[in-house]
């Protein structure tokens, strides 16, 4: 049974990338026919299949990156967002942008995204253990300043300095996809493939790593390195997300809940259903954002809230044993 | 064998241990006795390796703790905290294969009909003794608990106990923080008191 339980929810993102393709402003003929003959049909090949596929990459980017939070900080409430490393990959990129050096999207925009990232993060962590050992208090109420003060330097610079470019505060705040080429799914696919391959490695460290600090040690985990590892990957993941789309909200900390309740809480089983769910709410999001309010879209963070949150309030009214708040 | 060597551990300014020295002897069962606040626990984290003292050596089998790799470590000793933390939902089983195999420990600590229940929803005294067993699993030379008894029933005392006796029979050093309240140390090879 629990064999083709983990199938499902490879087989609903199947489902959503099928509905998103086929649906849009504009009606594709013979959408089969379409989607079989690659280069067919423009639409179909040049915009919508290059916008799926990123929407697959940064949610999945985005659920594994939640759970790299949650897993080095022990923490039920961490995620890129809050611990600051959303805004510092914004931080990242635009500077690099504004400053002409890089392009949105490219391999070198997304470098200095997880740059920004992996500097944002571990500032929080690092303020949050000035006066004492980390604690999950200060490291949520450092996290939230830190990226209070990351997120208003990224409006003042967007404001300050006017590139064609450069994205609107907009688009840093609440993400698009709206912009994507093929080759920005190329440099999202190569930042996937290493910032998973860097969680994988780290899962079974975090299984040990939830039980505190001195039991990891005791079990032979250096928790110094572990955690160091799940940062940059989380780093990398979100970086790489952030700096091409924006800041996309809810998915790091829905999915890897989500993926939680339904597998338990074994992380290397969670990476691949944290990515699985995180990519199948965003291509939902997106078809949604893309289509309601046709041809106008929606800001696409606001999507994510709005179809991710009942579904994680449905799931903690539910009474679980799956993650307990010490 | 364990040797501490005119060790002197400090927290917070605060000289907790000053200048001790100890051999505990191997294939034995050491409790270690005394008040709240006394160091006991301070003591037995040192010679996990949790804490480096300011002065002094603690050695386990020749191998230094502060100076050995994690990894390393957790093959020459083993330890239990007194209150373990359970905040995500693995089974006990999970649990205590993190230490190494989990039947025959699961027997000897009455914990095979709770083997596929979630660990956060466990009592104080069966949380203690899954996290006795996961040290016990790691099957080390030596053996560190802290106060493994303060929340379990006679019935639970009188496993673990008799599972210790018969560890160090089998050559395991066992090292045991027991609060002063605890009467019988009969069967204990050697009490610490008074370490300070």
């Amino acid at each position: 049974m629990k064999k083709y339980r983990s199938f499902a929810n490879g087989l609903i993102l199947l489902a959503f990338i099928l509905v998103a393709l086929s649906v849009g402003a504009t009606h594709i003929d013979n959408f089969w026919s379409a989607l079989t003959h690659p280069g067919s049909n423009e639409i179909l090949w040049q915009i919508r299949i290059p916008r799926v596929a990123a929407a697959v990459l940064v949610g999945g980017a985005l659920g594994i990156a939640g759970l790299m939070a949650q897993g080095a900080c022990n923490n039920a409430l961490a995620e890129p967002a809050i611990l600051g490393t959303s805004a510092g990959a914004s931080f990242g990129a635009v500077i690099a942008i504004l400053t002409g050096l890089v392009q949105v999207g490219s391999v070198a925009a997304v470098l200095c995204g997880a740059v920004g990232a992996l500097l944002a993060t571990s500032l929080t962590f690092k303020l949050a253990s000035l006066r004492s050992n980390l604690s999950s208090f200060a490291l949520i109420i450092v996290g939230i300043a830190v990226s209070a003060t990351i997120t208003a330097l990224v409006g003042l610079a967007t404001t300050m300095v006017t590139r064609a470019d450069a994205r609107s505060i907009s688009f840093w705040n609440f993400g698009s996809l709206s912009l994507i080429t093929t080759s920005n799914v190329w440099s999202l696919f190569c930042v996937f493939i290493v910032g998973a391959s860097i969680a994988w490695k780290v899962a079974p460290s975090l299984d040990l790593l939830s039980l505190g600090d001195a039991t990891a040690f005791h079990l032979g985990i250096d928790t110094r390195r572990v955690r160091a590892l799940a940062l940059v990957a989380l780093s990398i993941l979100a970086g790489g997300a952030v700096s091409t789309v924006g800041t996309i909200a809810f998915l790091g900390l829905a999915a890897p809940h989500i993926a939680r309740f339904m597998y338990g809480p074994a992380h290397r089983y969670l990476i691949i259903q944290s990515a699985l769910i995180g990519a199948s709410l965003l291509v939902l999001a997106d078809t949604a954002a893309r289509t309601v309010a046709a041809p106008n879209e929606l800001p696409i963070g606001l999507v994510t809230s709005l179809i991710g949150a009942p579904i994680l309030i449905a799931l903690v009214s539910v009474k679980n044993t799956i993650w307990k708040t010490p | 064998m364990i040797t501490i060597n005119e060790i002197t551990i400090v927290r917070d300014n605060r000289e907790i241990i000053y200048d001790y020295s100890e051999q505990i002897p191997a294939g034995s069962i050491t409790v270690i006795v005394g008040p709240n606040g006394s160091g006991k626990s301070t003591l037995l984290a040192a010679i996990a390796g949790d804490i480096v003292p300011a002065k002094g050596t603690i050695t386990i089998d020749d191998a230094h703790p502060a100076l050995t790799s994690a990894a390393k470590l957790s093959t020459l000793r083993a330890m239990a905290m007194q209150n373990q933390l359970y905040t995500l939902g693995f089974t006990v089983r999970q649990i205590i294969e993190m230490g190494g195999s989990a039947d025959d420990i699961m027997e000897q600590l009455h914990l095979t009909h709770i083997a596929d229940r979630h660990v956060t929803t466990l009592s104080g005294g069966e949380s203690q003794r899954v996290a006795i067993a996961q040290a016990i699993a790691q099957k080390t030379s030596v053996l560190l608990l802290d106060e493994p008894l303060a929340a379990q029933d006679i019935d639970s005392r009188r496993r673990i106990i008799d599972l210790l006796k018969k560890l160090a029979d089998a050559g395991t050093t066992v090292v045991v923080v027991a609060h002063s309240h605890e009467n019988d140390l009969s069967w204990a090879d050697k009490v610490i008191k008074d370490f300070l």
